[in-house]
């Protein structure tokens, strides 16, 4: 992947050191041509050279990190004078001052790192890619008998491309973990850095590492919806990928997931173009799947002692369980509905035995304040969380090595947002920590950590989700790929954890904040004018942020995606319902399906949709047939089986 | 002279006692030895029939222009007995404006010395000084008069300084494209060569020497700015080739002194002089920019030859600067 060292070439500058800018064991100044190759970021090599006393042989590795220009000129009043006090004519001068380009560089690396010395005042040669390797200490984990490099992009500068790896024992753990990327929006830098991140990663993830799976969160529009639908790249990048051993392909194994829209049967996405072969999923959960993760849905004010007990005790003793009420019936509770049925049996039968107002010490207001807050659960994530019938959830157990799970909640309420993340990152930890999942490792991709793990505000669970990820995840192999626009606005300990940093193009303000007090302001500058696809780099591996440049993603971008693919129309409800069983099984018959459904109750006919869904059998039709039952005659008022919508203000004091 | 300290130790050895002391003004700066007119020297008018003052205007200088410039470094390194002993540096180059106007090498020479008076010099010491790779000069001076012994290395320095810069000049001219000149930091009339060649022209900074009497002289001196006076011819004297000169002021002097922005030049003594003589002035006119600030000669240095000087001091091996900022205050003899 490296090539070999070429043959000495002539140094590009020499180090140079004086009293009050001398050379340090961590950084050094040297000077050039005033016509060079180098800029800030490049790297370059200081060779000591011998000087034939034996001391020689040391070859120092730094990154430029500030550049100055100046001339003999003692005082601006002197070219004042000598242009008589005309600008023009100081251009007529027949000879021009002498001036110099003056850099200062910080070490990278050291060779022998031992006894550790300042910087020798030798010469200074521009990297090859040999050296950039050894610059950046990539040769520890490059070179190796079990080599566990990423490639992250190409080191770049007068004409040299040179690939840039990442350690993966240091991206996805077990040494460090965790990637955070910020950038100002627009650019297409982020999410695209992460596209192509974990294409490098599916390519050169050790397979003696195990294997690995990515869960994306899709927050906003259309991002992450064509991952695997090939984009357009041009020769450059093409050479690019080449260079990386990377091929430029998109990813083979996508599966989307999106909850349906209030009508229970179109996804709400913006993937439903016909022509798409990879099918979205439905993201369905009910009772079962949403209980476990009340304190998400339930704000501090909501959850006090009492309704945290009543509602682990419905978690315990009730829900999926035979339970006797105490008044005579026996409840087993799986959906909202037949929750439901249980509070209204509690409250009748309190009511009807004059028992007062506790019911198995639970008092009946924390009753009714529980059932107000759950009630409204489904009815503000509808779509997500279902009344009654069954779940549909992503593969746990069976994820797939090399595979990417892309969850579409960008159109989901934001309270849904936080209960899509909470559940898949705590399933993801329960199944890793049992090694169940399927695969050893997992990225977690999450866009907007301004959001979800803001460094002010209230502690959220998802915040204390992603403080836990942070802190823990690597041990389990569960890695947080985060971004957002202001570094210094997402939680200290969740940027603070990542092993790997990246930075595209910052915004002023970002960079004058204290946390990038450590960056010359050369290096600032870079950052507030970097150009699309140039990224800054820190890794445990580089001692100074390096950077680099990646290719395109080998994906259709999400607004080319929508533009190409664009989203159908909904579909009524009969059609929508003969969609998802055509997807389920080709040969179903429409009319068939419509017929059948004609007349039926459209919360029994997504029951047994969603029946169907699950249990993925071998002849659709029939099993929807069968679930949906016969149809029986209304003999009378019938109970409603979904929760009864709520007047907190008029019903409900609590 | 990079194994100074063991050559000094031989030689300190050889019962010379220590010492380092940096005289005056031998820092690079040429001192104007040549103050006093030789015997036989004197002036005759060319163009007019009295010394007048003619306007210039600024002209372009032709491209490739080059300049020769020289330094000499010295300083005392020991006594034996009284009598001093100098460790010297003299260097001389010639750099050349590219296109990009920028200054370029394009030749240089430099040489390393011990001075001493003569009968200082014993064979060892001579052998340790040779074996240094410098090059021992005997110096003929009394030994038992330290004042005297340090004058006459003074002007030995500087007559070393002059040759090589004599030297390094008359090849440089042997190679001057048609077209090229070179520009001489001093008199043209040390050197034949030099002082016959059709494109040298040599720059004087320092007027110790007047050629001029009376009102010729005051009008020589108080010439105005962008003003040039009539061409005179310089008789050669004893020992000098005759050239052709004139007086040409840069900047105002005003409010400052006689001597200031004053340059006199000199070009070969030819039928074309005097036609030559306003589009050379025009020429310095014209390289007063850039100015040579911070050096404080800044009103009569050309700023290529202050580049030849810097380029040159930055070459010399800092061993003969010496320590002119020590802990403990200077003192000299």
């Amino acid at each position: 992947m490296i090539q070999r060292s070429e043959p000495r070439a002539s140094p590009i500058g020499r180090v140079v050191a004086t009293e009050q800018k001398p050379a340090t064991p961590h950084q050094f100044h040297f000077w050039t041509a005033t016509e060079t190759s180098i800029g800030i970021g490049a790297i370059v090599k200081v060779d000591e050279g011998g000087r034939g006393k034996g001391e020689g042989g040391r070859v120092v590795y730094g990154v430029v990190t500030d550049g100055f220009a100046y001339s003999d000129l003692a005082t601006p009043l002197h070219d004042v004078i000598g242009a008589e006090g005309d600008p023009a004519r100081a251009g007529e001068a027949p000879a021009v001052r002498q001036e110099i380009r003056l850099w200062t560089a910080a070490v990278l690396r050291q060779m022998p790192e031992e006894p550790l010395q300042p910087v020798p005042l030798g010469e200074v040669h521009v990297a090859t890619d040999a050296d950039v390797a050894l610059a950046l200490r990539m040769d520890a984990y490059l070179h190796s008998a079990q080599p566990t490099a990423i490639p992250v992009g190409l080191y770049t500068s007068g004409g040299l491309e040179a690939p840039v790896y990442l350690d993966a024992d240091f991206l996805l753990g077990p040494e460090a973990a965790h990637l955070n990327i910020s950038g100002v929006s627009g650019l297409a830098t982020k999410t695209s850095a992460v596209e192509f991140l974990l294409g490098g990663i599916f390519q050169h993830f050790p397979v003696h590492r195990g294997r690995v799976a990515a869960v994306c969160f899709n927050v906003k529009g259309p991002d992450l919806l064509f991952l695997d639908q090939a984009g357009s790249l041009d020769s450059d990048d093409r050479r690019r990928y080449e260079r990386l051993g990377i091929p430029p392909t998109p990813f083979e194994r996508v599966h989307y997931y999106a909850p349906f829209k209030a009508d229970g049967v179109n996804l709400n996405t913006l993937r439903t173009h016909p022509d798409l072969t990879g099918a979205v999923e439905p993201l369905v959960w009910g009772l079962t799947e949403v209980l476990d993760f009340a304190e998400v849905l339930l704000n501090r004010d909501d959850i006090d002692a009492k309704a945290d007990a009543f509602i682990d005790f419905l978690s315990d003793r009730v829900v999926r369980r035979d339970f006797d009420d105490g008044f005579g019936d026996t409840h087993h509770v799986e959906t909202f509905a037949d929750l439901e049925r249980l509070f209204r049996s509690i409250f009748d039968g309190l009511e009807n035995t004059a028992r007062g107002d506790i019911w198995r010490t639970h008092h009946i207001a924390t009753i009714r304040k529980v059932r107000n807050r759950l009630g409204n659960v489904s009815t503000r994530c509808k779509g997500l969380v279902t009344d009654d019938g069954p779940a549909s959830d992503l593969p746990w157990g069976r994820f797939e090595d090399r595979a990417v799970y892309v969850l579409d909640v960008a159109n989901v309420d934001p309270l849904g947002q936080d209960l899509v993340f909470a559940r898949v990152v705590s399933k993801l930890r329960e199944h890793l920590e049992r090694r169940d999942l399927g695969v050893d490792a997992v990225v977690v991709f999450v866009d907007e950590l301004n959001k979800y793990a803001p460094a002010d505000g209230p502690d959220s669970y998802v915040k204390k989700m992603l403080l836990d990820i942070s802190e823990r995840g690597r041990y389990l192999g569960l890695v947080l790929f985060g971004a957002e626009q202001f570094r210094s606005q997402v939680h200290r300990r969740v940027v603070g954890n990542a092993g790997t940093q990246v930075f595209g193009r910052m915004d002023a303000d970002e960079l004058a904040t204290p946390g990038y007090q450590v960056l010359s302001p050369a290096i600032k500058i870079k950052l507030a004018t970097l150009p699309v696809g140039e990224l800054m780099v820190r890794h445990p591996h580089f001692t100074q942020p390096i950077f680099i440049r990646f290719p395109r993603p080998p994906v259709l971008r999400g607004r080319d995606g929508v533009e190409r693919f664009p989203p159908a129309e909904d579909r009524p409800f009969e059609d929508a319902v003969v969609l998802q069983l055509t997807r389920l099984d080709p040969k179903v018959r429409p009319n068939q399906v419509k017929d059948l459904i004609a007349g039926r109750d459209d919360r029994d006919v997504r029951r047994a949709l969603g029946a169907v869904r699950r249990e993925r059998p071998r002849d659709v039709f029939a099993l929807f047939r069968k679930r949906l039952g016969t149809r029986v005659a209304a003999d009378g008022p019938r109970d409603a089986a979904a929760v009864a919508p709520l007047d907190p203000i008029a019903e409900e004091p609590y | 002279m990079s194994d100074r300290r063991e050559w000094l130790s031989r030689l300190y050895a050889e019962g010379v006692t220590p010492a380092s002391f940096v005289p005056d003004a031998s820092l690079g700066r040429r001192v104007d030895l040549d103050a006093a007119l030789e015997p036989g020297a004197g002036v005759e008018l060319l163009e007019d029939l009295e010394l007048l003052v003619h306007p210039i205007s600024r002209t372009e200088p032709p491209p490739g222009l080059a300049f020769l410039d020289g330094i000499q470094q010295w300083k005392v390194i020991g006594y034996d007995g009284v009598a001093p002993i100098a460790l010297a540096h003299v260097a001389a180059a010639v750099r050349r404006l590219g296109p990009d106007r920028r200054a370029v090498t394009a030749a240089s020479a430099s040489r390393g010395l011990v001075l001493a008076p003569e009968p200082t010099w014993t064979p060892e010491r001579r052998g340790i000084v040779a074996a240094s790779g410098l090059e021992a000069v005997p110096v003929p001076a009394a030994p038992d008069q330290p004042a005297a012994a340090i004058e006459a290395l003074r002007r030995a320095v500087h007559h070393e300084r002059q040759s090589i810069e004599k030297r390094l000049g008359e090849a440089a001219v042997a190679e001057l494209d048609p077209g090229q000149w070179l520009v001489v930091d001093g008199q043209l009339s040390v050197s034949a060569t030099l002082a016959r060649h059709p494109r040298t022209v040599g720059v004087i900074k320092s007027h110790g020497a007047q050629f001029l009497e009376g009102r010729h002289l005051e009008r020589a001196l108080t010439v105005p700015a962008s003003h040039r006076t009539t061409v005179f011819r310089v008789l050669g004297g004893h020992g000098r080739t005759a050239v052709t000169s004139w007086y040409v002021r840069l900047w105002p002097w005003e409010g400052h002194d006689l001597h200031y922005g004053l340059l006199r030049v000199e070009t070969r003594d030819s039928d074309t002089a005097i036609a030559q003589a306003s589009t050379i002035a025009g020429w310095l006119v014209a390289l007063r920019a850039p100015l040579a600030a911070p050096d404080a000669r800044f009103d009569r240095l050309l700023y290529p030859i202050h580049d030849v000087e810097t380029y040159l001091r930055s070459r010399a091996p800092g061993e003969v600067a010496g320590s002119t900022a020590g802990r403990l205050p200077r003192t000299g003899t």
